[in-house]
C-alpha cells in the first residue's frame, strides 16, 4: 500500500446518453447493465481514483439500483444535447438516484451535469441550449454544468476533475470506524467457541 | 483404535470392520458409480455458454450458515464430482497441472470456451480418477511428470519464476507482489489464483495481487455481477468459465472472491475465503459492518494499511498448511514431560486473569491454556498465528495488539501480549482488558523463568531439529503393548523394512510399503499430526502438490449430500491415497503410487497404532481447552 494519500472515488454516470467516455468499451453493459473505467486523477497531495460507473443508456436496468448506487461519491447525470427527450428525462434520474441511493444528506450530495455530443453535425443539431441546462441546474442546487464531447474528448477530463473535487469535499472524516468498537466484553458476557 | 480387532482393547463403538480383509472389501464396495456421464454434459452447456451461475434459490431464508447447509451446488458442482477409483485411474491429478490459462481474453470471467481449453491438453478418453471432471470439460489426462506442479504463479521462465513460484517456508517472502498489475496486464490475467475482498459498494479492499486502486473497475464488475444475481432474488455461489472458477462468498457489506484454474474443489476455496474473512475480523473485529451500515460509502482499506502481508501469509499456507482444510491444529512433538512443565507454567498465569495463554514454534503448539469454559477454535489459532508470524514487528519487541478472534466473540477486541523468546518460539497471552500490559509482562517473565529453569526452550529447539513422525520409522511389527517407548520419534532407527521398491535411484527412501506420508487427524482433540516429508516430496512444489490432494480428499470425504463416507482408496501416477475416516480419527497416507494395495491398507492399520503409542508427544492432551 502506498504511502500517499489515496482515496477511491465511486461515480455513477446516469442518462439517456450512452458513451461519455472514450475509455469505455461497452464490455458488459448488455448483460449486467454497466460499464466500469478506472480513472487516476492528482488533486493537491491526494491521489484519487474514480471507480466509474456508467450505466447511462440503459433504462432496462433502473431496477438494479439500490446495489448499483450503493455506496456511491458523486453522480453525474448525461443528457444528449440534440436529443430534447434525454434532457427532459433529468429530472427523473435525478429523482431516482436519489431514492435508490439514499445518501444521507441528499440536499448536498455531488451531483453534475454533462451535456454530450456537443461535436455532432457541428452543433447546427442541437436542440437544448446550453441556459436552458444552467437553468436546470441551478434550479437543482447549482450543479456544476459541463458541455462535452466524449467522441472528441473535449471537456471530459475537466468535468471529471470537477467531479472529484466536489466528491472530495463532501467527504466527511472516517473516523466512525473507531467510535463503533465495544470494548472488551466483561467476564459474565463471553461466550466461548461452541456450546456443547 | 486400529482396524486390527487383536489390538482393539477399547470398546469399539464404530461400525468400522475389525479386520483389514473386511476394510478391503469396503474400499472394493465403496466405489461408487457416478452419473458422470450426464453431468458432465450439464458441465458442458455451461461451458459453452461460457457461464454458468450455480445459485442457491432458498427464496426468502438466506442466512449465511445456511448456505452451507443447503450445500447443492447445482449441476455444475455435481459434474465436478470426482469418480471413487478404485483401481487404475490412470488419468490424473497431472491433468489439473497446466499452465494457467488467462481470466479470458477480452471478457474478465465470461465466455470461455471449450475449444480455447483444449489447446494444450492431449485429448484422452479417459474419465477415471481425478480426471473425472476433466471428462467433463472436453480435456483430459495431462502427461506432466513429477517436478511440474500447480502453482498459483503463471509459468514464468525460471529465472523469474523464482520470486512466487518457489515458495517454499525457507525462501517464500511475505508480502504483495506485482503491485504494478492491474487487470489489463496479461501476466495478471494467467495468475492461477486471485484473491479479492471488496465492499457492497464495489469499493475494493485487498487483492493478492496488482494494485487494489488500478483494480477498481475490476472490483465494481464483481460487485455488479454479486448484485446482478441477487437482484433476481438469488445468490451467486460459484460461476465456471474453462478452467476458471469464481467462487463468491458475501459476508454482510464484505463481498469475498476468489478466481482460481487450479481445480482445487469448491468446498476448499470457499473455505479459504472465511479464513480470509476471519483474518479480517482478527484485525478489525465485525464491527466494520456498522461503519458500512451508516455509511456504504465507507473505505476500510486506510484500516487495513499495512497488513497486506498478513493475508498474503495466510493465501500462501492455503498451499502448504494442511490446517487450513483440516480445521485442526497440531502440536510440536515433545517428551511428556517437557509439556507438561509448560502446561504447568501457563495454568499458573491463566489462573491469574489470562484468558488464553499459548506457547508456539513457528505454526506449531508447545502448550496452549484457556480460562476456565474458554475454549478456542483451531481456525482462531491460524489465524492469530498467521497475524502474529506474517508481522515483522511482533519479533522485535514485546508487543501488546488489539485483535479480534472471529469464532470466540467476532463483535469485540481481546488484547494480546506477544513475545518471541527466540526466533520461532513466542508466546501469546490474550485478555480482555487493555490495560493489562504490565500484568502480562509480570507473567511473561515468570514464564520465560520456568521455561529456561526446566529446559523447555531448549527442548523446543531440540525437537525442530530433529522433527516429527518419519515414515521410514514407522514400528515393523505391532510392539507390544506395554511399550511406551518414547524413543520412536526422536530417535532415528534403520528401517528394517526398506522399501520394496527402489525406482530410478536408491534415494527414494520411505516407508514400509512404499508409505511417503501421512496425516492423522484427532478428532476429539481437533489435533494432527502430520509426517515429515520424506525423499520423494522433498521440494515445496512436491508438498504443495500433495497438499492439495489431500485436500481435495478432504473436500471428496467430507462433501455433503454424498457423505459420510469411512474409505477411499486412489491411485493416480503420482500417488496412491488411501482415506479412513472413523468417529475418532481421519487418517489421510500417500503412499509410492505403483504400491499395493493390500500392504497398503496394513501399514494404515501400523500408524494408527504407532501414533496412538507417541500420543502423550505429538499431541496435547488432558488439560487441554480443546478437549470434551
Amino acid at each position: 500500500m502506498s504511502l500517499r494519500r489515496r482515496t477511491l472515488l465511486k461515480v455513477i454516470v446516469l442518462g439517456d446518453s450512452g458513451y461519455v467516455h472514450k475509455r469505455f468499451s461497452q464490455q458488459y453493459k448488455a448483460t449486467i447493465g454497466a460499464d466500469f473505467v478506472t480513472k487516476e486523477l492528482q488533486i493537491d497531495d491526494r491521489l484519487v481514483t474514480l471507480q466509474i460507473w456508467d450505466t447511462a443508456g440503459q433504462e432496462r436496468f433502473q431496477s438494479l439500483g439500490v446495489a448499483f448506487y450503493r455506496g456511491a461519491d458523486c453522480c453525474v447525470l448525461v443528457y444528449d444535447v440534440n436529443v430534447m427527450r434525454s434532457f427532459d428525462t433529468l429530472d427523473n434520474w435525478h429523482e431516482e438516484f436519489l431514492k435508490q441511493a439514499n445518501p444521507q444528506d441528499p440536499g448536498t450530495f455531488p451531483f453534475i451535469l454533462l451535456g454530450n455530443k456537443i461535436d455532432i453535425d457541428g452543433g447546427n443539431s442541437r436542440v437544448v441550449s446550453e441556459k436552458k441546462a444552467k437553468d436546470w441546474c441551478a434550479s437543482k442546487g447549482n450543479i456544476p454544468y459541463f458541455e462535452t464531447s466524449a467522441k472528441e474528448d473535449y471537456n471530459v477530463d475537466a468535468a471529471f476533475l470537477c467531479i472529484a473535487k466536489t466528491a472530495l469535499a463532501n467527504e466527511n472524516e472516517q473516523d466512525i470506524y473507531f467510535q463503533g468498537i465495544p470494548e472488551a466484553v466483561p467476564e459474565s458476557e463471553q461466550r466461548g467457541g461452541c456450546a456443547c | 483404535m486400529s482396524l486390527d480387532s487383536t489390538s482393539s482393547t477399547s470398546a469399539d463403538d464404530s461400525p468400522d470392520p475389525a479386520s483389514p480383509e473386511s476394510v478391503e472389501s469396503q474400499l472394493g464396495s465403496v466405489a461408487l458409480s457416478e452419473p458422470v456421464a450426464e453431468l458432465a454434459s450439464a458441465a458442458n452447456q455451461v461451458a459453452r455458454n461460457g457461464v454458468g451461475f450455480a445459485t442457491a434459490s432458498e427464496g426468502g431464508d438466506d442466512d449465511e450458515e445456511d448456505a452451507d447447509m443447503g450445500g447443492e451446488e447445482g449441476p455444475v458442482g455435481r459434474a465436478e464430482e470426482e469418480v471413487w477409483a478404485d483401481y487404475g485411474g490412470v488419468g490424473g491429478l497431472a491433468a489439473a497441472e497446466e499452465v494457467g490459462e488467462g481470466l479470458g481474453g477480452g471478457g474478465v470471467v465470461w465466455g470461455r470456451t471449450n475449444s480455447e481449453l483444449e489447446v494444450d491438453e492431449p485429448a484422452s478418453p479417459s474419465s477415471s480418477g481425478y480426471a473425472g471432471e476433466r471428462g467433463s470439460s472436453g480435456a483430459s489426462s495431462g502427461e506432466l511428470e513429477i517436478g511440474e506442479v500447480v502453482e498459483d504463479e503463471i509459468q514464468e521462465p525460471r529465472s523469474d519464476g523464482v520470486d512466487g513460484v518457489l515458495d517454499s517456508q525457507a525462501s517464500w517472502v511475505p508480502g504483495k507482489r506485482h503491485v504494478d498489475e492491474d487487470d489489463a496486464s496479461v501476466s495478471w490475467r494467467k495468475r492461477k489464483k486471485h484473491f479479492f475482498i471488496l465492499s457492497h459498494s464495489g469499493k475494493p479492499i485487498y487483492s493478492r495481487y496488482g494494485d487494489e486502486h488500478k483494480l477498481a473497475g475490476f472490483s465494481a464488475t464483481l460487485q455488479a455481477i454479486i448484485s446482478f444475481v441477487e437482484n433476481g432474488g438469488d445468490r451467486v455461489k460459484f460461476v465456471r468459465a474453462g478452467k476458471h472458477q469464481v467462487v463468491f462468498l458475501v459476508k454482510g457489506p464484505i463481498y469475498l472472491v476468489c478466481i482460481s484454474c487450479t481445480e482445487e474443489p469448491y468446498d476448499s476455496l470457499r473455505g479459504q475465503l472465511e479464513l480470509m474473512y476471519g483474518q479480517m475480523i482478527l484485525i478489525l473485529t465485525k464491527s466494520v459492518n456498522r461503519c458500512f451500515e451508516k455509511n456504504p460509502k465507507f473505505d476500510m482499506t486506510p484500516l487495513l494499511g499495512g497488513t497486506d502481508v498478513v493475508f498474503s501469509a495466510l493465501i500462501h499456507s492455503f498451499s502448504c498448511n494442511p490446517a487450513t482444510f483440516l480445521h485442526a491444529y497440531t502440536c510440536l512433538p515433545l517428551a511428556l514431560a517437557t509439556r507438561q512443565a509448560a502446561v504447568a507454567i501457563l495454568q499458573d498465569v491463566a489462573d491469574s486473569g489470562v484468558l488464553f495463554a499459548i506457547l508456539m514454534c513457528k505454526h506449531k503448539v508447545v502448550s496452549l491454556v484457556g480460562a476456565q469454559k474458554a475454549s478456542l477454535h483451531p481456525d482462531d489459532m491460524l489465524l492469530l498465528a498467521n497475524f502474529v508470524m506474517s508481522s515483522e514487528s511482533f519479533r522485535t519487541s514485546e508487543s501488546f495488539s488489539p485483535i479480534c478472534l472471529p469464532r470466540y466473540n467476532p463483535m469485540a477486541f481481546l488484547y494480546a501480549y506477544v513475545h518471541y523468546f527466540d526466533v520461532d518460539t513466542y508466546l501469546m497471552l490474550l485478555t480482555t482488558s487493555s490495560d493489562a500490559f504490565y500484568h502480562l509482562k509480570d507473567c511473561r517473565m515468570r514464564i520465560e523463568m520456568v521455561l529456561l529453569k526446566s529446559n523447555v526452550l531448549s527442548e523446543i529447539q531440540r525437537s525442530l531439529l530433529d522433527g516429527g513422525m518419519h515414515v521410514e520409522d514407522l514400528p515393523v511389527d505391532p510392539l507390544p503393548r506395554s511399550s511406551s517407548l518414547p524413543s520412536h520419534l526422536s530417535q532415528p532407527k534403520p528401517p528394517t523394512d526398506s522399501p520394496e521398491r527402489f525406482r530410478e535411484t536408491c534415494d527414494w527412501i520411505a516407508g514400509p510399503a512404499g508409505l511417503w506420508h501421512f496425516i492423522y487427524r484427532s478428532v476429539f482433540l481437533d489435533q494432527y499430526v502430520s509426517s515429515e516429508f520424506p525423499a520423494p516430496i522433498s521440494s515445496p512444489r512436491q508438498q504443495k502438490r500433495l497438499y492439495r490432494a489431500y485436500q481435495k480428499l478432504y473436500a471428496s470425504m467430507h462433501e455433503k449430500g454424498i457423505g459420510p463416507h469411512k474409505t477411499q482408496f486412489r491411485r493416480d501416477e503420482n500417488y496412491v491415497l488411501l482415506c479412513w475416516v472413523t468417529q475418532d480419527f481421519e487418517l489421510y497416507a500417500a503412499f509410492d503410487p505403483l504400491a499395493d494395495k493390500a500392504l497398503a491398507i496394513k501399514t494404515c492399520n501400523r500408524v494408527c497404532q504407532w501414533v496412538k503409542d507417541v500420543e502423550n508427544e505429538i499431541f496435547l492432551l488432558g488439560a487441554s481447552p480443546f478437549s470434551w
